[in-house]
């Protein structure tokens, strides 16, 4: 074992990421969580750039540190500015988790390949048959784009669908305007179910037109039902 | 005099910068680190950095919500279409060297990449945009006794 | 016969992929239809509907060129695996893909009606556009040959059901909460397997399948990393299928999803990630290792046995509907996980059976509770009284899929209970046929309380007399009745969906798939 200097980097960035971890998960200050959140990206870009995958810290540090901050920051805007403290018994099943996972991968660890193995499979097989076949194949110097793009291609248009929900996904329960949540649905005939206003209120109805529907629905949702979202 | 004066001339001389190098980032990725999600990242950050000095308001009168649903559809339309074009010429899906079977140095492949890596970039701007505005929109204005 | 013939070659090649880039891109020009009825026509209904049903005819093509022409093998963009993504099908996903495209177009036929009082109308697009991403995700997870795009294609369908599930807000605004709850345990349990599969990767060097099944033999099960990975990926997979006690999102997301969310849920949701269960134990590990044969044995068969006796009884005690069925989703999971367990043909092939028979019946079931509510606003079991006159037809139907799942002979549960306690009496497992018949009485009383309430007593008086009849819209009467009738021709002649189940399991008995050629289409 040799203390070269990325080895002593190494430890230094995981050992500061440790710390950045049970910070973050003893602190109640959300801000403070966020702002941590943003911190422990960042190191773990810096450990990514000192592993020699320098695509990889790239999307770290412009999602984790850049984007998902602001959104952590907007979310909390909107909720609250301290976490309200857990009862131990609750922390007790998750922990539990942890403890078991992490033991579970202290049990492999010898048999893993060795840290920067050049001949483990991870880096031999098709690691190493990728980097060939860029240079004959596809003719960019960047092996990575040409893996994401091209060699799987068929992930990355998974993982742009998986963004497109996700934003659909916004679009649909918060809507853009910060104006969705509040149309209630209505059964097509009598209500007779939980939380039905008062029998017979509601005339069965054909389905109206649904412009004029949605218009009508949420002036009486916000009467009768009150709900502040 | 509005505030954070100093804040918004930074950020006037910032934003174009970030646009600036989100579009390095996006067309430079062949070469050097980088693709169509870290650069649509970069972009709606610089977008954001917008909305954040000058009001969520005035970011959505330059980047209209509207554009955003469409955007993020055709980010996807583009990479899902540039395997439809690849049936179409006969090959498999995504198999971009259809394109230029021809080619000695795969020209075929740079398109399609090419063309993938802008669907990204559509989708991951527009989503994160709209994560951003669905946020947002439903903050009170931020006010410095929060902070 | 050749069936397989009728099919231009084009789609023969490319129907595998078609049949999930199809649903994916219509997913998103969805998003962008209209929301407005344009000359009548529901524009998004009719471009879903379109969808899932050219999906169901590709995926019946698929069916029928595997059993005929055996496995198919497709390379996304011409590269061969391992060193790009293949799509691999064989007899043990092929009819995995037809159940859920099925199931889809009868759910979409259902939607028109229960979409339209659920949902925001300005916000009908992009449901459907939502449900569309789902279908294709979970169509893409069982077509795959790749390890990791498993992974990617699992989250393209959890993120969208999250979504649909927290749409239920419109009608009770716990839905969100369910929600939540189903977007942390579904992240973890990704994670899980992602992690698994990660270590796979760090021990093989390769993502496909195929591949991996090929160097975990030749190098054997010794190695830990293996075993992590086994474990990881039991755990995520777990997770996924609502295995006990890994369900607790399940009956919060069933119970406040969209009525027909739930009804697609029910169906198709946990049996994609059964089914990864099967693909990864028996064809990628090899049952005959030692910590795999007994993670079957005591793990998934003995978690099965409890979920089967410990949800059952939860089922009766529950007030919500839609709950009680939920619960009884759990319960028949540990059936399906019994059979799996057992690791034996019979055992597999009634696990199998169990899990499209229970596709139909609870498919049934759920779409009859969302006429339910459709017509009634009814969630819970005491609104259900006077049921069986006010809504006879959709009663009816519901009483068929509930005696279904108790298991009453001549419908689709008595077939695979009683193949399941056949193979139990093979494997010498008597105490499982107790807690068969034991759990089937529980089910009596579950169900049982449900009809009862419909059936022997009085509408509730409404305004001026007794609660007037009001069926529910043919559109939905059709899909349910299919299903309830599915339940019973089925269940009488049980030979079809015997011998694809029977298919399926000679598959994994056959072991890893390591001696597959490479068949790839077109390039």
């Amino acid at each position: 074992m040799h203390f070269s200097p990325i080895f002593i980097l190494d430890f230094g960035l995981m050992a500061m990421l440790l710390v950045v971890a049970f910070a973050v998960v003893r602190i109640r200050s959300l801000f403070a969580i966020v702002m941590l959140q943003g911190v422990y990206s960042l190191l773990s870009a810096a450990w990514f750039v000192s592993l020699d995958a320098v695509d990889v810290a790239f999307t770290e540090a412009a999602v984790g540190a850049g984007i998902s901050t602001v959104l952590m920051l907007g979310a909390m805007l909107l909720t609250d500015r301290q976490a309200k403290p857990i009862p131990v018994h609750q922390k007790m099943g998750p922990f539990l988790v942890v403890v078991v996972a992490g033991l579970a991968m202290f049990y492999a660890i010898g048999d893993m390949p060795a840290y920067g193995d050049a001949l483990s499979p991870a880096n031999a097989y098709i690691g190493a048959e990728y980097i060939e076949a860029t240079k004959r194949e596809i003719f960019i110097p960047n092996v990575v784009t040409a893996v994401l793009a091209s060699y799987r291609g068929y992930d990355t248009f998974g993982e742009t669908v998986v963004i497109f929900m996700a934003g659909l996904g916004v679009l649909l329960l918060l809507g853009l305007n910060g104006n969705a949540g509040k149309w209630r649905a209505k059964p097509n005939g009598h209500n007779i179910g939980e939380g039905a206003p008062t029998p017979a209120r509601n005339p069965v109805e054909n389905e109206p037109k649904p412009v004029a529907k949605s218009t009508k629905a949420k002036r009486t949702a916000k009467k009768t039902v009150g709900v502040k979202s | 005099m509005s505030p954070h004066l100093v804040l918004r001339v930074v950020a006037k001389m910032l934003i174009p910068l970030i646009a600036l190098f989100a579009f390095y980032v996006q067309f430079h990725g062949d070469f050097g680190p980088g693709g169509g999600f870290q650069a649509g990242v970069i972009l709606a950050a610089g977008i954001i950095l917008y909305a954040l000095v000058f009001g969520i308001d005035a970011a959505k009168k330059a980047v209209p919500p509207s554009w955003i649903r469409i955007g993020m559809s055709f980010g996807v339309l583009l990479y899902g279409g540039t395997g439809v074009a690849t049936w179409m010429l006969g090959g498999n899906f995504l198999d971009y060297t259809q394109f230029a079977p021809e080619s000695t140095h795969a020209a075929g492949q740079h398109w399609g990449i090419f063309a993938v890596e802008l669907g990204v970039f559509c989708t991951v701007t527009c989503a994160m945009l709209a994560i951003f505005y669905a946020f947002g929109s439903r903050t009170p204005e931020l006010s410095d006794e929060d902070w | 016969m050749d069936i397989v013939s009728i099919f231009p070659a084009w789609v023969l090649t490319h129907g595998p992929a078609l049949l999930v880039v199809l649903p994916l891109m219509m997913a998103v020009l969805t998003a962008l239809a209209p929301n407005k009825n344009i000359a009548g026509v529901n524009i998004p209904w009719v471009m879903t509907g379109g969808t899932v049903v050219v999906c169901a005819i590709l995926a019946f093509s698929v069916l029928m060129q595997v059993l005929s022409h055996g496995p198919i093998n497709y390379a996304m963009g011409g590269w061969e695996p391992p060193i790009g993504i293949a799509y691999y099908i064989d007899a043990l996903n092929a009819p995995i893909l037809l159940l859920i495209t099925l199931v889809a177009v009868l759910c979409t036929l259902y939607a028109l009606p229960s979409v339209s009082a659920e949902v925001e109308p300005k916000k009908r697009a992009p449901f459907y556009a939502a449900f569309l991403v789902s279908f294709a995700g979970l169509l893409g997870m069982v077509t795959t040959g790749d390890a990791f795009n498993v992974f990617v294609f699992l989250e393209v369908s959890s993120i969208s059901t999250y979504v649909l599930v927290a749409m239920g807000a419109s009608r009770d605004r716990r839905a969100l909460t369910a929600a939540y709850n189903y977007l942390i345990m579904g992240s973890i349990g990704a994670t899980f397997l992602v992690i698994g599969i990660g270590f796979l990767y760090m021990q093989t060097g390769t993502l496909n399948m195929i591949d991996i099944a090929r160097i975990l033999q030749e190098s054997g099960p010794d190695s830990r990393v293996v075993k992590l990975a086994f474990a990881f990926i039991v755990v995520g997979l777990g997770l996924k299928l609502a295995m006990f006690p890994l369900h607790t999102w399940l009956p919060g997301a069933y119970a406040y999803a969209p009525s027909f969310m739930t009804a697609f849920l029910a169906a198709t949701a946990t049996k994609a990630a059964l089914y990864l269960l099967l693909r990864f134990t028996f064809t990628i590990f090899d049952p005959s290792w030692g910590f795999v044969g007994k993670s079957l044995m005591y793990l998934l068969a003995g978690m099965g046995i409890l979920g089967m006796m410990v949800a059952s009884l939860q089922a009766i005690f529950q007030n919500d509907l839609r709950r009680v069925l939920a619960f009884s989703s759990v319960a028949q999971v540990g059936y399906m996980l019994l059979g799996i367990g057992m690791a034996t043909t019979l055992g597999v092939t009634a696990g199998y059976l169990h899990m499209i028979n229970h596709a139909i019946m609870k498919g049934a079931l759920f779409l009859a509770v969302g006429a339910f509510w459709y017509r009634f606003g009814i969630t819970q079991v005491s609104d259900m009284r006077g049921l069986g006159k006010t809504m006879p037809l959709t009663m009816a139907a519901f009483t068929i899929a509930g005696l279904s799942l108790i298991g009453v002979p001549g419908t689709v549960g008595f077939v695979s209970k009683l193949a399941l306690a056949r193979a139990a009496a093979e494997n010498g497992w008597w105490w499982a046929i107790g807690v068969i018949v034991v759990t089937s009485i529980l089910a009596i009383v579950y169900i049982g309380r449900l009809i009862e309430q419909a059936y022997f007593h009085e509408p509730p008086n409404q305004g001026g007399g007794t609660l007037a009849k009001n069926e529910a819209p043919l559109i939905m009467l059709i899909p349910l009745w299919i299903l309830a009738i599915s339940a019973l021709v089925f269940g009488i002649n049980a030979e079809w969906t015997t011998s694809l189940a029977r298919t399926a399991a000679d598959v994994l008995s056959g072991g890893p798939i390591v001696n597959m050629p490479y068949i790839a289409g077109g390039h």
